[in-house]
């Protein structure tokens, strides 16, 4: 029989420490079995497969009733390929991550935005849009990208305290807004002259400078997570 | 009300709201044990479970979605089976697994363990089936234990009182309005890793509790729901919050005792102790007073018929019948967390004594409770007394375990021994 010297409690005979304060407890007799068992329990990844095969039948039906309403009833423009090229969009984002358990995010991200290039790629072929699709919607997305991309890989280390994970959404935004105004003005005026984005940029600036101060100084970080209630 | 001659049954409303919130993170799940005189005989045992479920129409049942509500049905399938005892207790229900029981059951060396879904049943009706499994596993090894004193007769038919929704039978005319009460301290840890379920009970004599209590002018459950407040509201001032908040308690109250009823489903409603210490510091003797006070005060029947009338009549809604469930279950969930979750610091249930005839005695050392995890990261207080010890159990999923050992060291400076476990 041992007692944890700090609270005063009674401990299991086996017990090598006490197990509210973690204080060492003193001669445990390790021949004494477990109070609770020591098997964790099994806990076997939900499978997501019926709900994957409920949105692949629900999205390829939307898309072939489309497509042969569009076919018996032609028009001038082939509609249903707005709606067969949405379906295949959410289809990438919605269906592969059920089914595998652990996709790289590098892989998912690279597989939504290639979704979205090639739905807008139809999308200019059908207006004899091939010109702004390469001038303007390519280069947007492939910042869009480039900024998610940064921002996961970024954000990845869960040590990272909330408020550095804010200032980094902020930073985020400020330069996605940048690109974008960089890549308009290339493709309208062919000269970058930045005036809006700035302004996007620089209010960016001005909330992240005290919310880093907040985060380096230790008495204001307390005070501002009293405050919260954090 | 069980739907006579369809094979399916209504949930009560305690049902409704806990199928609304089972998800992979959270399911509403408590759990009795009771440690034998001896080792466990599984094959006896799984015996005794096979005798007893269909004695229990109420609890071989699965859990089935219709368009507005969850209903329940029984459950034909091979099972349950019993397994053996794992180190997190209390983990989520899958409705779709484990052949759609929604009762699990464990061993461990000379214990054994029953899980309940809360959508089926409160503790006095889990605790009547345990009472009468523990009676049909001594009956399989050997010894003669007569029903009656809380062990049903498997040999008699379920009656139908046993499966009636006693809310509906009891709901009046007047119900409270919906108020939106004051957020109260949350008293949240460190969430520790998916499926982990700290556990720890201290052991206690009941008579040296009662004398404390009764120092106090108080019942048990008022004394240990002051002490928890006082815990908690010295863990609120250890955090140097801007304002403190309330430190309230939700307190399970067994309405069988106002409402006769024979039911084994759900029948409880909560009452909410609290002190604010807004107000001014209060001492220990105050607590205690103004926790006895508040329950003398509101425990009562009127009050207690109008707080679930209310909870009927919002399930009797047409206009809210009418509303498919994949749409009212998130509203439901929401609705919880403000007025079931963020109004209160902790939860409290003290089902009181575990009674049983004098020939199961010898048999059943000793008995004890835990509660599920919540649905923030903080810890669940149960307690159960068998004999001449009181068990009090505090589990959760923070890496924490400043409630429990400011509760437990409050006890021993009050000089009453305490002996720990745990499964940390």
């Amino acid at each position: 029989m041992s007692y944890c010297v700090n609270c005063g409690v009674e401990l299991h005979p086996g017990a090598k420490v006490c197990p509210l304060c973690q204080t060492p407890a003193w001669n445990p007799d390790l021949s004494d079995p477990s109070y609770f068992p020591t098997k964790p329990p099994e806990v076997l990844p939900v499978s997501k497969r019926e709900a994957a095969l409920l949105l692949t039948a629900m999205l390829a039906s939307v898309s072939l009733c489309c497509g042969l309403l569009n076919w018996i009833l032609p028009t001038e423009r082939p509609w249903s390929l707005y709606v067969i090229g949405a379906a295949v969009m959410l289809w990438i984002w919605l269906v592969p991550p059920m089914l595998a358990r652990r996709l790289p995010a590098f892989f998912k991200l690279t597989a939504d935005v290639a979704a979205v290039g090639v739905y807008i790629w139809m999308i200019s072929i059908d207006l004899n849009g091939g010109h702004w699709f390469r001038g303007l919607a390519l280069p947007i997305l492939g910042w869009i990208c480039v900024i998610v991309f940064l921002l996961s890989f970024l954000l990845r280390d869960r040590r990272r305290s909330v408020l550095s994970a804010i200032s980094l959404c902020i930073g985020a935004v400020g330069l996605l807004t940048l690109g974008i105004e960089f890549f308009i003005d290339r493709y309208l005026r062919g000269v970058w002259e930045p005036q809006w984005s700035l302004v996007v940029l620089v209010i960016c600036v001005a909330v992240i400078i005290p919310l880093r101060i907040v985060r380096h100084v230790p008495s204001l970080r307390e005070e501002a997570q009293r405050r919260l209630n954090l | 009300m069980a739907q006579a001659g369809k094979g399916w049954y209504k949930l009560d409303n305690a049902g409704i709201l806990y199928s609304a919130l089972q998800s992979e993170e959270y399911s509403a799940i408590y759990r009795f044990s009771a440690l034998m005189a001896q080792p466990v005989r599984p094959a006896a045992l799984q015996c005794a479970i096979e005798r007893v479920m269909p004695r229990f129409p109420g609890f071989a049942v699965r859990i089935r979605r219709g368009l507005f509500w969850y209903y329940l049905e029984p459950n034909t399938a091979p099972g349950p089976f019993l397994k053996t005892d794992v180190s997190d207790p209390c983990q989520p229900v899958r409705f779709r697994e484990d052949n759609g029981w929604l009762v699990r059951f464990y061993y461990y060396r000379s214990r054994i363990s029953i899980e309940v879904f809360h959508a089926l049943s409160d503790g006095a009706g889990a605790l009547a089936f345990f009472r009468t499994l523990l009676a049909e596993y001594l009956r399989q090894l050997g010894y003669a234990i007569p029903a009656g004193d809380g062990v049903l007769n498997l040999d008699e038919p379920p009656r139908p009182e046993e499966l009636e929704d006693a809310y509906a039978r009891y709901a009046g005319s007047h119900a409270f309005r919906l108020r939106r009460l004051p957020r109260a301290y949350p008293g949240t840890g460190t969430p520790e890793p998916f499926y982990t379920f700290h556990v720890t009970m201290g052991f206690v004599p009941l008579d040296d509790l009662k004398e404390q209590a009764r120092r106090y002018g108080a019942s048990i459950t008022e004394y240990l729901s002051a002490v928890l407040i006082q815990v908690l509201l010295e863990k609120q001032r250890r955090e140097r919050p801007y304002r403190e908040k309330q430190v309230a308690l939700a307190v399970p109250i067994n309405l069988r005792a106002y409402f006769p009823s024979g039911t084994l489903r759900n029948f409880i409603t909560t009452v909410r102790p609290y002190i604010d210490p807004a107000l001014g510091d209060y001492t220990f003797p105050e607590i205690v007073s103004q926790v006895r006070h508040f329950m003398k005060l509101h425990v009562n029947r009127q009050e207690l018929q109008a707080a679930f009338t209310r909870n009927v009549r919002f399930t009797k809604n047409p206009l809210l019948q009418a509303i498919p469930m994949v749409l009212k279950n998130p509203v439901m969930a929401l609705n919880y967390r403000l007025l079931g979750v963020r109004p209160y610091s902790c939860t409290y249930t003290n089902p009181g004594a575990f009674a049983v005839p004098e020939s199961m005695r010898p048999h059943i050392t000793g008995v004890e409770a835990i509660l599920g995890q919540a649905t923030v990261p903080r810890c669940h207080c149960a307690s159960i007394s068998y004999g001449d010890t009181m068990e009090i159990t505090f589990a959760g999923t923070q890496a924490e375990t400043d409630t429990e050992r400011e509760f437990f060291r409050f006890l021993v400076r009050q000089g009453i021994p305490v002996r720990i476990e745990s499964n940390r």
